[in-house]
Formats: structure tokens, sequence, C-alpha cells
């Protein structure tokens, strides 16, 4: 009896196929090898002996006793027989592949039960930059692979789950309201791996998309077998991690007098005396000492809490399997009260299954998540303020706890000490956010064999999402003749909050469609061919819906209707469309040497017919040097030696090609005029000249790299260094106004990215109940703009409010921090005018560059018997960034530079005053001005020293964060049983514990940003919120 | 095709534009800018109002501290939103034989560029507005582009643009609501406006312009030219209220004692439609660093009195009288002292307010500098509160109001002469012009040479 057996030969250590195994029958030449997919079928006789073989693998020998036979190898060197997913889902030896490639597991990702895929990697991959740019559970993650190049437009990876892309965008209204990223929503304990694609060698199959690298996702698969039950629970605390440090020594007042209704920290010095504060209500007053209280912002906050429950149940025959998996994550921030909360709810459902030649599997999930935010940043003038900004404002002596009871008489809109700010506690209680999405996902995938060495594969994804958000600021007014309506030692009177009311309605969805044939064969001992050749079609979209009212008519009631304004509304929507064609092969040879090539045609919607066709080579070559000599019995178990080559590129975004009007809105500075008026629509000529001559960007990239372990891979080095080039970047630049626009959308210059990666692992101690295992990743990445279009000497990348910026300069390193500052004479002394305060030259001056002088990251693991600890620290070392923190908490007194002379008189040092003669020749003669003591604190303010404002403002980028401290004990087997369980882990854990910052910066974790999540957030921030710090306890059972 | 989808659906396409549509628009952006920002510019540097020492936002105008990076929303506000909006409006006008449109937009393109060239001195204008096909336009000298801009009125005026307009275009003249006598008045007062301007620097081309209207019998507005559309509601209100109270409080600017003294010395009833009261609390220009201690009164000083719904004025009543005086005072055209009581008369008319009997509001029937002096310092009181922009030229083109030499907290203190800002950083010199914003700078090769804030615009007076 002949059975004609079939199975899928799969890899021990991660589950993963492997495709390329040998199968013969013992005793006989007939053989055959596994697909792309790990499957093979061969005619076997009952009772024959089938022998699986693979490089880097043991062998194994199966007798034919039945038509399905999987098989599971088991690793014999980690390096040769490791498979990692590359593009397009495709499992490969990973010693074939020619550029650096990593690879982070399930256990490394959720070790500390992040909530989101990527939380937990901070410090771990070499080339891969992870920052939390929100201080709120439920906010985005910010990940940038091998630093930024494009100018214009996104600098994102493309996210690939199961194959298929998934679409990350970012839903807010506004950078103040950081409702998270699309790819923060995949469940982490359902990612069985990740793998980063840096380089473009590696990710040009993704053509057009693949310019910012790659990060794919691959999820768990049941597994045959008998029903498999894995529950994780994750109960973690946050608090906050860092906030600013006040000086200790003055408190309210200004210009050095204590005024009651001020908020600043301008007063005299601190005394201990008891002094009435606030407002006076009913013909009385608080009392309180007059005294710097310790942790006044800090005990602000509370602890917050993050619930990260999974269960999953897998399983499945020899031909099929199926998972289903529920996550749900419960989180209650770090503010008092209910103003901050996010929960998500996913579910999954995965099954495969194996019909002869056919295979079919499909994912489907659905994801339900809400959350309230807090706004951080600026409110909208004359409408609301925020907490972070009125936080600021509140002088060291004043109790910031006290006034939580933001009703009380002495506390309330009218009776608030200062009429200049509002009560914080107003703000989180007034006026607030709600978001939720719905979000659904999944593929289907379809596989026919022909021929053992030839699959046909057609995968269908989508990804639909429906989101909305709220954004309400309540209404007030301060009645005339009350401490906040006027009746404050200064007579100043607070406008009132008009209040006002969004919703926001946000869809996305993307369609992807690939049809691909994979193959795989070995010609004879020295030759085999692994490649692919497919057709992708991309439909992607999204709509917005933003509909507003200001002013409400009745305060507290939070509807569009409640208004005694018209609602403004506002909709746009974009589609897009991509079909790519695309070619990969890997040729090897002798199993030591490996060459792929790979090509891919893109043809996009977004550019004119002529412009809108390209194409993206790439090649790598692998050398396993240790193979080829047979290094085997030396101290180097392994040495790969790569090289790659490969280009992307990226289109522009849709409609951007020719020339539109805009319903006008004249903007006033602050404020609008928005048509129609008196029932007249206006329209206006955009301002930004667009032509239909664009072509795509383009990035080329050079790498090469080296892998060797040492010692039976005790000791191991990786190595890479890379050059990345944008070109034809696409960009709105400044045009003169004089033309009748204000910006005209091209095609010019480049970024020129160079760096290197080093990765090193050790394991220094490796017994059977110890071991330790060390990686260090060291990452240095530096981006230079090589050309800018001709005439424009710099280009603005971002800017806050006053004058400061950060731009690109031709010849420089990306993103310098411009800023006004101080006008010298020829000797170097500062020149003042004649009040004394320092003269603002004409033209902004360096501040320095966002850029790190690198990235360490230092993991380790120790094992002792059953316990596991582990923990990263990361440095980030050098950079400049703009706080907008630093500004206010310069303007209001309370940072320790302002503290300076003892805030006595003093002359400006190392200053110079000109003196014109009748012949208008200058001269400069030492200043002997002082700035008086009453005009000391006019020397901080942005507007009043304009000159120095920004020399406060902007700091230096370092930082050392213990990023990830986890303890885990795994139950003995026999314990473990006991419960009825397979496996059972409980662990401790904590991330962000320890920020340290350099002397330098005492205000604000240069991480945080609200300027989103691109280059533009490198600039800093803007009174955003400050980041958490998580610790917690988790419990994992397998049944 | 693949690419059939990418047709914007979320504007259309520019060659849907008419005139109908690129008015109102590029009117509303005059406004907002005349009425805005340059609002607070003139309203500073005129000396009604000056920065408050409790809020910041305005320091470095009322220091005359003005850098590249400062204050630009009015240059690339007015080149890329009016002028570019009125450019393609009169293209389209002519193209369509929409004479009114024609006439409107050009009228209202020559307002505006004229503020443009008053206040920079050499703008593009021949190679202005050409988009891609000329990324870096040629400066135009200021008297060029006078030329050119009378030259532009009058080809329209010279067309049959009298025609009546259906009720829907008519709405869309915020102005005149479609009445073309007016516009031509309007026209006729703004030629006038630009011949007296270059009355230093091309004073036989100013007069003969100024004869040539009267020869040709042209008549003068007696009526606002303004935009009252303004309601309080979002994005409707008043651009100066809009963006000094609504947006930032109302906390910065306050009433200068310049003015402040002026009015009460001459028992002037506007005061309360300036300051919404009779005896408000001023400040002496610029000194927003005094200490408390020792100005208490600046604290409580009394703020600009702005209101939502108040109209711009683009060129009032009052203005075109005054206008038309000094032009019988130089070029015996006409009566000047009757003009002049006609304008002080309009002045008062546009608060239903009884001018009083001083001094101030008679005409002097003296020396032509006796007569100028009335009738500027008649005018300079009159711009307040939404063209105050059109005080400081008038002040640079004939010196009037007359510099103070000493601080207005010094006894010998004249009321209603300029005093130099106790925090000015020019040495003592007043500001009379704005420098060039970066982004002209950097994107046009062609931009002049920057010169100091203090230099006077071509016709100032030297």
């Amino acid at each position: 009896q002949t059975h004609t057996v079939t199975g899928t030969v799969t890899a021990r250590e991660d589950g993963s196929t492997i495709p390329g195994a040998s199968v013969t029958i013992k005793g006989t030449t007939t053989g055959t090898q596994t697909g792309v997919d790990g499957k093979y079928t061969i005619n076997a006789p009952e009772g024959a002996t089938l022998q699986f073989t693979f490089l880097g693998y043991d062998p194994q020998t199966v007798v034919v006793n039945k038509n399905i036979i999987n098989v599971v190898l088991t690793l014999n060197s980690k390096q040769l027989g490791e498979v990692v997913v590359t593009g397009l889902g495709i499992s490969k030896a990973k010693k074939t592949i020619g550029y650096a490639q990593t690879t982070v597991k399930n256990e490394e990702i959720n070790r500390s039960a992040s909530i989101n895929p990527v939380g937990g990697l901070q410090g771990k991959v070499a080339g891969v930059n992870i920052s939390n740019v929100s201080g709120t559970s439920g906010g985005s993650t910010k990940v940038i692979l091998r630093g930024y190049t494009s100018l214009g437009s996104s600098n994102q990876p493309l996210y690939v789950i199961d194959g298929v892309p998934l679409t990350n965008a970012r839903s807010g209204s506004s950078d103040n309201f950081d409702f998270g990223n699309g790819a923060n929503d995949i469940d982490p304990n359902l990612i069985d791996n990740i793998s980063f694609l840096k380089g473009s060698a590696a990710s040009a199959i993704y053509g057009s998309r693949g310019s910012n690298g790659v990060v794919i996702i691959t999820t768990k698969k049941g597994k045959s077998g008998k029903p498999t039950v894995d529950f994780s629970s994750g109960t973690t605390l946050t608090d906050v991690a860092f906030v600013y440090k006040p000086q200790e020594t003055f408190g309210q007042g200004w210009d050095a007098h204590f005024i009651l209704s001020e908020n600043g920290n301008w007063g005299p010095k601190y005394d201990g005396q008891l002094r009435p504060w606030g407002a006076i209500v009913d013909n009385t007053q608080l009392l309180k000492p007059f005294s710097f209280i310790k942790n006044n912002v800090r005990d602000t906050y509370d602890k917050g809490i993050e619930l990260n429950n999974n269960i999953t149940v897998s399983g499945g025959s020899d031909a099929s399997t199926y998972l289903m998996s529920y996550n749900n994550i419960y989180s209650d921030g770090i503010l008092p009260g209910n103003v901050d909360g996010f929960r998500r709810n996913n579910f999954s459902l995965r099954g495969t299954t194996t019909y002869k030649n056919f295979s079919a599997d499909a994912s489907l999930n659905y994801v339900a998540k809400n959350g309230n935010f807090v706004s951080t940043g600026q409110g909208p003038t004359g409408v609301g303020t925020t907490f972070y900004e009125n936080i600021l404002q509140i002088p060291g002596d004043i109790p910031i706890k006290d006034l939580r009871d933001y009703k009380n008489k002495y506390f309330n809109v009218d009776n608030y000490y200062t009429p200049f700010a509002e009560n914080p506690y107003y703000n989180l209680y007034e006026n607030g956010s709600k978001f939720k999405s719905d979000r659904v996902y999944g593929n289907i995938n379809l596989n026919y064999k022909i021929t053992p060495w030839f699959t046909v594969q057609l995968q269908q994804s989508a990804d639909v999402a429906n989101s909305g958000a709220r954004i309400w600021y309540n209404s007030n007014t301060p009645k005339p003749g009350s401490w906040v309506g006027g009746a404050n030692p200064e007579g100043q009177s607070r406008k009132p909050d008009v209040g006002s009311v969004e919703e926001d309605n946000f869809q996305t969805y993307e369609y992807d469609t690939k049809l691909q044939g994979l193959f795989v064969k070995k010609f004879n001992s020295d030759f085999d061919i692994n490649g692919v050749i497919g057709a992708n079609y991309n439909d992607r979209g999204a709509r917005t819906l933003s509909t507003a009212i200001e002013g409400l008519a009745i305060p507290g009631f939070f509807q569009l209707s409640n208004s005694v304004n018209k609602p403004s509304s506002a909709e746009a929507e974009s589609h897009r469309r991509l079909l790519g064609f695309y070619a990969q092969g890997t040729l090897g040879y002798r199993d030591y040497l490996y060459l792929t090539l790979t090509g891919r045609n893109d043809i996009t919607s977004t550019l004119a017919t002529g412009n809108n066709s390209y194409f993206y080579p790439a090649a790598n070559v692998s050398y396993i040097l240790s193979q080829a000599l047979d290094l085997r019995n030396s101290a180097v178990s392994y040495v790969k030696l790569r090289g790659s080559y490969g280009e992307t590129g990226s289109d522009t975004d849709p409609y951007n090609i020719s020339n539109i009007l805009t319903a006008t809105n004249v903007g006033l500075g602050f404020g609008n005029l928005a048509f129609p008026f008196r029932g007249v629509p206006g329209f206006s000529i955009s301002n930004t000249l667009l032509t239909n001559n664009l072509k795509p960007e383009r990035v080329k990239e050079f790498e090469l790299g080296a892998e060797i372990r040492f010692l039976n891979d005790r000791l191991g080095l990786d190595a890479t260094v890379y050059q990345r080039t944008r070109q034809d970047q696409i960009l709105a630049v400044p045009i003169a106004p004089g033309t009748g626009y204000t910006s005209e959308l091209v095609n010019f210059g480049s970024v020129r990215n160079r760096g290197i990666e080093i990765a090193v692992n050790a394991t220094p101690v490796k017994t059977p109940n110890v071991s330790w295992d060390i990686s260090y990743t060291f990452t240095k990445n530096q981006s230079i703009v090589t050309s800018l279009p001709d005439g424009l000497d710099k280009l603005i990348l971002n800017q806050d409010g006053y004058g400061g910026y950060m731009v690109a300069i031709k010849g420089q390193p990306l993103g310098i921090l411009q800023a006004p500052v101080p006008q010298y004479d020829p000797q170097g002394h500062i020149v003042v005018d004649s009040q004394g305060y320092p003269i603002t030259a004409a033209e902004n001056g360096s501040y320095g560059n966002f850029q790190h002088d690198f990235v360490m990251g230092l993991n380790n693991t120790i094992k002792v018997k059953n316990f596991v600890l582990g923990f990263t620290l990361e440095w980030d070392k050098g950079g400049k960034f703009y706080s907008g923190t630093a500004d206010l908490f310069n303007f209001v007194g309370a940072d320790p530079k302002t503290t300076y002379n003892d805030r006595n008189p003093f002359v400006v040092p190392n200053s110079v005053q000109a003196v014109t003669d009748a012949a208008g020749n200058t001269t400069y003669v030492e200043n002997t001005t002082p700035i008086t003591e009453a005009n000391v604190d006019d020397y901080y303010y942005t507007t009043s020293n304009k000159a120095q404002a920004w020399s406060r403002d902007i700091l230096d980028r370092s930082f050392i964060k213990l990023r990830e401290v986890t303890l885990n004990y795994v139950l003995p087997k026999t314990l473990a049983n006991k419960i009825g369980a397979q496996r059972a882990t409980i662990g401790l854990y904590g991330r962000n514990l320890i920020t340290w910052l350099p002397a330098g910066n005492k205000v604000v974790d240069p991480e945080v940003s609200n300027y989103g999540t691109d280059l533009a957030s490198e600039y800093g921030e803007f009174r955003t919120a400050p980041p958490l710090r998580y610790y917690g306890a988790s419990v994992k059972v397998t049944f | 095709k693949i690419n059939d989808i990418n047709v914007n659906p979320n504007n259309p396409a520019i060659d849907k534009a008419t005139a109908q549509v690129l008015f109102p628009s590029a009117v509303l952006s005059t406004a907002g800018n005349v009425g805005g920002e340059l609002d607070i510019i003139g309203g500073i540097w005129s000396q009604y109002w000056t920065q408050s020492p409790a809020a910041n936002q305005f320091k470095t105008i009322d220091s005359y501290n003005l850098q590249r990076q400062d204050f630009n929303g009015t240059y690339n506000g007015l080149f890329s939103g009016a002028l570019a909006d009125y450019q393609l409006a009169i293209t389209k006008a002519k193209e369509a034989g929409q004479f009114p449109f024609y006439l409107m937009a050009t009228v209202m393109k020559a307002y505006t560029y004229e503020i443009l060239v008053d206040l920079y001195d050499k703008v593009p204008y021949t190679e202005a507005f050409q988009g891609a096909a000329n990324l870096q336009p040629k400066f135009d000298d200021g008297y060029t582009i006078y030329k050119g801009l009378l030259a532009e009125i009058d080809a329209a005026l010279a067309t049959n643009y009298n025609v009546a307009l259906v009720d829907a275009d008519a709405k869309a003249d915020f102005l005149f609501s479609g009445d073309m006598d007016n516009w031509r008045k309007f026209a006729n007062t703004l030629k006038l406006k630009m011949y007296l301007r270059m009355i230093n620097a091309h004073p036989a081309e100013a007069e003969a312009g100024v004869r040539a209207l009267y020869a040709a019998q042209a008549d003068f507005l007696d009526t606002d030219a303004r935009v009252n559309v303004f309601t309080d509601a979002t994005d409707q209100r008043n651009p100066v209220y809009a963006y000094t109270v609504f947006n930032l409080g109302g906390l910065d600017l306050r009433a200068s004692k310049t003015f402040t003294t002026w009015l009460t010395e001459n028992n002037d009833p506007r005061i309360v439609e300036y300051f919404g009261t009779e005896t408000p609390t001023a400040i002496d220009q610029g000194y927003y660093n005094a200490p408390q201690s020792a100005q208490p009164g600046y604290y409580t000083a009394t703020a600009p009195n702005f209101g939502p719904t108040d109209p711009v004025y683009f060129l009032t009543t009052a203005e075109s009288y005054f206008l038309q005086a000094e032009a019988a005072a130089r070029y015996n055209v006409g009566s000047a002292s009757s003009l002049f009581e006609a304008g002080v008369q309009a002045a008062f008319d546009q608060y239903e307010l009884t001018p009083p009997t001083g001094e101030a509001y008679q005409y002097p029937n003296g020396t032509l500098e006796d007569n100028i002096r009335a009738i500027i310092y008649q005018k300079w009181a009159s711009y307040p509160n939404s063209h105050t922009i059109e005080g400081f030229f008038d002040q640079e083109r004939t010196g009037y109001p007359e510099i103070s030499k000493v601080y207005s907290l010094d006894i010998k203190y004249v009321p209603g002469t300029w005093v130099y800002s106790k925090n000015g950083v020019t040495g003592g010199k007043f500001p009379k012009r704005l420098v060039y914003p970066d982004s002209e700078r950097t994107r046009n090769s062609n931009t002049p040479p920057e010169v100091p804030i203090t230099t006077p615009v071509w016709w100032g007076k030297q």
C-alpha cells in the first residue's frame, strides 16, 4: 500500500513553518522538499521511513503509517536554522537574507504587559526608536526606523500584519488630543513575533510604501492537538514619571511685590508667615503660610491603573486549526476623577485548513475602543483653557490640591485667586473629550500547491474603521464685581469663556489584494532557488466630517444644537489606489552564498499619467563564511557577511496635482473670518500652488553588515552600516507671496542618513540552573540635508507660536532649532537697549539640532532556576528640543533659573550699549544700566526679552531611562499540573521606572510631545502632559 | 485608468472660479487685514492705544522692534489672499463682460495695493500673481505702482460698468450693494487720496492729477465705503475685536495718553465711542514696563471700545470731505472751509454726535500749513477704531500731529502731540514702514535690501 503523505514541517522554537526542508525516503533517492508554506507531499509505501532534514536542524525520521505526517524539527544551530518572516509574509531562512533584520518574540513583547505591540520594546532593537509621546494610556506611540528622511511626507513605517497592510492612521481633531494611532489597536498578547525591516533592500518589495521601513507582525495560529487555553492577566499601576521642579525661594506676586491675584512666582521670598490668600469672599479670606509646598504638582496626580486580560483558546486536528481570543484593556489615568480613561476590547478569530494540495487560512479581528482624554497645550482662545497650562500658572505656595474643590466659593469661576488663569480642576471636570472607535480587520488567504515546488496564493484583506470624537469646553462668565470679575487688587477681569462643542467622525478603509506564485526548488547539490512573483492592488481612503459650535447657549449642555451661533462644518475625503507588480528571487549556492534580486513596479492614482508608474529595484547578498570555510570546530561558530542595495519611494497624497479654490477663511493672526457672510459665499485661490509634474519621492539605500558568533554562540556581534538618501522629496515650500501664493508643492532636494547599528549578545553564564544573557545595542544615525530648492536657504519644519522654529538647512544636520538670539557687537558682547535689555538680532540663530548623538540600550536576562530577572536601560545622548512648558515656567518665575542673582538688580553679563555719533558711526560702550528689581521678571518673558528666551526654552534632549524591569517565576511543572495547567508564570514588572535628565533640564521629559508622532514632533512640546511610569504584576497560565 | 479617482471631491477646481465668489472673499481679506492686524499696528503707531503692562502681545510693535518674522500676516494675506483673488476676479469679470465686477475688483485692488505700497515702499506689481510662471517677481517702486493703479482704475471707469446687478450679485457687494454710482465716487476719492499722497515726492504730478479730477467734474464719496457684515458669531466678528478681545482676552490694548489728552482737552464727545467712558484712564505711550508702584493707574487703564459688530471702514465720508478740503486748501479747487466743516460734521454724524465748537473744529483760514494741520488733526481724530493705519500714513506725509519734544509724563507735554515710545529701540526715530517678511526675502532674490524701519517711504515727508 502506498500513501500519498502530506504534512507540514515546523520549527520547535517558534512554531514557524520551514520552507525548503528536504524530505527523502530513507534508503532511496526519492525525495522532495517543503514548499514556501513548509508543506510537502510525497508518495511513500507503508512502513517506509521518511527522513526530514534542514540545515541547522537535527534530522528526524518518521515511519509512514498514515497520510498526514506533520514534523517538528529542533534547532541545532541557531544562526543556520533561524527562520524569519520577510516581506509579503514569506518565511525564509534568516541566513539567506543579505540585510539586517531583527525579530522579537511574543515573550519579549509581553513581558511587561504593555497594551500596545511595541510598548515593551523600547531600547531593545538597534535602529528602531520607540517613544511614548503621550502621557496617557491609549495615546500614540512613535516608531521611527533609522531616523527621519522625509521632510514633508510621512516618516511612519508601514505596518503589515499576517502579510497585509494595516492602517496606522492617527485620529484626533488636533495634536492637543491624542486618541492613539492605528497600530496600537493590535492585541500584543496575540502577536507571535514582530520583524523590523529597517532598510530599503528589505522593504523594496513594498515599493512605494516601504520607504520608511516595515514592521511585520505575525500573529499566533492554533496548533493541532487538543484544545489549549492561554490566560494572561496583567495589573499595572501608573503614576507620573517626571514633573518639573520649581524654584523654592520666591512666592506669589509680580514685580517683586506680593500680589494676591497674581499667577506668578515673582513675589517676595518665602518667609513662612501666615498670610491671607485668594479672593476676599463675603468679607473673609483664607490663610496659609507663605512657604513653598513640596511636591505640589506631583501630588496633583493620582495613581492610575491599567488592566490587561487575555484569554485565547486554540487547537485543531492534523488538517485544520483554530484560535479564538479575547483581550480586554481597562485603564484609568493619573488625573483625579473619571476624566482620563481608556477601554479596549479585541476579539480575534483565526483558522487554517488543509485539504490535499489546497490550504486556506483566515483571520477576523474586531477592535472596539473608547476613552476620555484631557486636552494638552493651549486651549482655543476665547473658548476655554487647559489643565496643563493652568497648573503651570499656580504659584508654588498655593496648595493645588485644595483647588480640587473647584465649586467651593473661594475657588470657583468668580473667586479663583487670579483673573489671569483658571482653576485647572474646572478644566478637568467641565471640559473634556470622548473618543470611540470600531474597527474590523482581517484577511483570507488561499493557497494551492500546483507542484511540490510551486504554490499559488491569493490573499484578500480588509481593514475598516469608524471612529468618532466629541470635544467640549464649558462656558463661564466671571460675575462683574467678583474677584475674577475685576474686584482684585489689580482691577483686572477675566474674559468669559464662550465654550464649544465639536463632533468629529473619522472613517478609514483599506482593501488589499495580492495574487502571487511562490516557488522553491533545489536544482542539484549546488544550487537552489526560492522566489515569488505577484501582483498587488491596494485601495484605501478616509473620510472625515467635523462639526463644531462655539458659544454655548445653556452652560454645561454639550450638544451641537446648544449654541447662539451656527455650527461650522467641514468634510474631507480622500481615496487612492496603488497597483504593483513584483518579483523576487533568491539563488542559493551550496547553502552558504545567496543572492536575492527584487523588483517592483508601482502605478499610483495620486500622480499624473506619465509620472505615476515607477520601478524599484533591490539586490542583496548573504555569504555564510563559517559554512563556506567550515569553521565548525573553531572558536568562531558563525560568520555571515551581507550587503545590499535597495530603492523604495513614496507617492504623494491624493489631489495634489491640480489647483483648487477653497472656501474662504481669512486668518486674522488670532481668529478667523469664515464665509459665508450675510448669506454670501466666498471662495479664494488656494494658497498652495500645485503642479501635475510631481513625481514620486525616491529612497536609495546601501547597507553592509556582518554577523559573527564565537564560542558556540556565547558571544555574538551584529553590525550594520547604512546610507539612506531620500531625494525628489515632495513638499510645500514657501514661495514669495508676490506670486499670489504662499507655498508651492514641489519635488526637491534630498536628505541623507548615515548610520551604524550594533548589537552585541553575550551569555557570560550558562549552566543548567543559572544563565545570564546580555544584549547591548548601539545606534547612531545622522541625517543631513543635502539639498533644498534653489534660493530656499531654509525650510521650516515646525514652529512655536513665538518665533522659534525647527528648520532644514542645506548642508546641515536635519532639524536645526533656530530662534531669536541677542545682537552681538564685533567683540561678542551682548548689545542691550537703553533699558538694559538685550536687543534681538535681525535673524534667528541656531540652538543645535534635535538628533541624538547616539542611542544605547542594555538588556539583561538572568535566569536562576525558575526565576527570570530582566532589565533594560536606554541612554539617548545629545540633541535639543523646544519646551513650551519651559516658556511658561520661566514666565511665571517658577524655573530655578529665574532666581539668578537672588533676583537683585543686575547688569546683563558681558553687555554693551551702542552709541551712534553725529556722523552715523556706531561704537559700543560698556553697559551699566541694570535690570531693576521690579523688572527682573521681564528678563524672563519671551516678549520682553525675546533675545534670550529660547536659551531657557531649548533644552538638552539627553536622557537615561530604566525602561523595563521584569521578574518572572515559572511554576515548576509539577506545581502547574496541580492546578490543571501545563505551564504557569507569575511576574512582576515595571516600565519607565526611573528617568535621569541632564542638569540643564529640570522641566520636561524630552520624549513627550504634542506635535504628533512624525518629524514635527522632534521640535519638542507645548505644555503637554507628563509621561507615565508603570509597574505591576501578571499571571500567565496555559491549560 | 487608475488615476481617474484623483479628482478633488473636497474643493472646486480653480477654473470654476467666478468674480461673484472671488470678490466678496477678497473684500473680507482686505477688511480682515486693514481692520485687524494693521488696525493694531496703526492704532499703536498713531498713538490711539498702547500696550498694557499687564500683558505682552504687542510690545514689539509699541517698541518699534519689528523683525522679519513679526506681523507678516498682512503681507502674506493681502498678496495671496486679497490681491490674488481681486486679480483673478478682474480677469474673470473681463472675460465674462461683467463690467460692474471689473470696476469693483479694480477699485478694491487699488485700495489694497496702495496700503501695501505705503507700508513697504516697493512691492511686486508688474510681475506679480503669475504663480509658477514667475516665482521671483521683481519689485516695482511705489510711484510706478501708483501710476499703474491709477491707470487701472481709469480703464475700469471707461467701461460700461453702470448697469444694474441682479440681486444675488448686488448682495456680493458688501460695500454698496451694487450701487455703481458709489463705486465711481469711491474710485474718484481713492484717486484723490493717492494724488495727495504724492505731494512730497511728485508735487507737480499730484497737482495735475487733482486738477484733472476736478476738471472732469469727478464726484466724491458722500457715503462710507465700509464693510458692515459682522455679527457676534463664530468667525463672523469684527476683525480687531476678534483678534484682540475675543481671542486675546482684551488684555493688551489700552488708551494712550497721547490721544485721550487731546480728546479731553477738546471736550470731544467721541471719547465715549472710542473708549466707552468720558474719563478714560490712559497709559503713556510705550511705558508698558512701568513698575506698578510708580504707575498704579496703568493697571486699570481703559481698553479701546471695540465691538463684535463694528463695521470696518475703508474710506469714510469724513475722510472724503477732508481729502477734498485738503485739495481745496492746496489748489483752490473748492471751498476748503466748508469742506472742512462738512468733514467734521460727517465724522460726528458717524456716531450720531454733535461736534464741539472749540478751535480745533474750526477751519483756521490761516497759512496753508495751519489749514493742513487743522485738517490732519481732524482726520487723525476720526480714524479709530477701524482704519487707524491712515493716521500713521497722514503723519508720515504731513508731519501732523507734531512730534513732542518731551514725554507725556512731562508737565510741558502738549496734548495730542506724538511722543517717542518709552521703550522705543530706534534711538528716538519714529517707525515709517514695515520690514519685508522672511517669506519674501528668502524666496525672492529681487527683494530690495533691508532699510531701517525708520526710513520714510517714497512719499514720506523728509
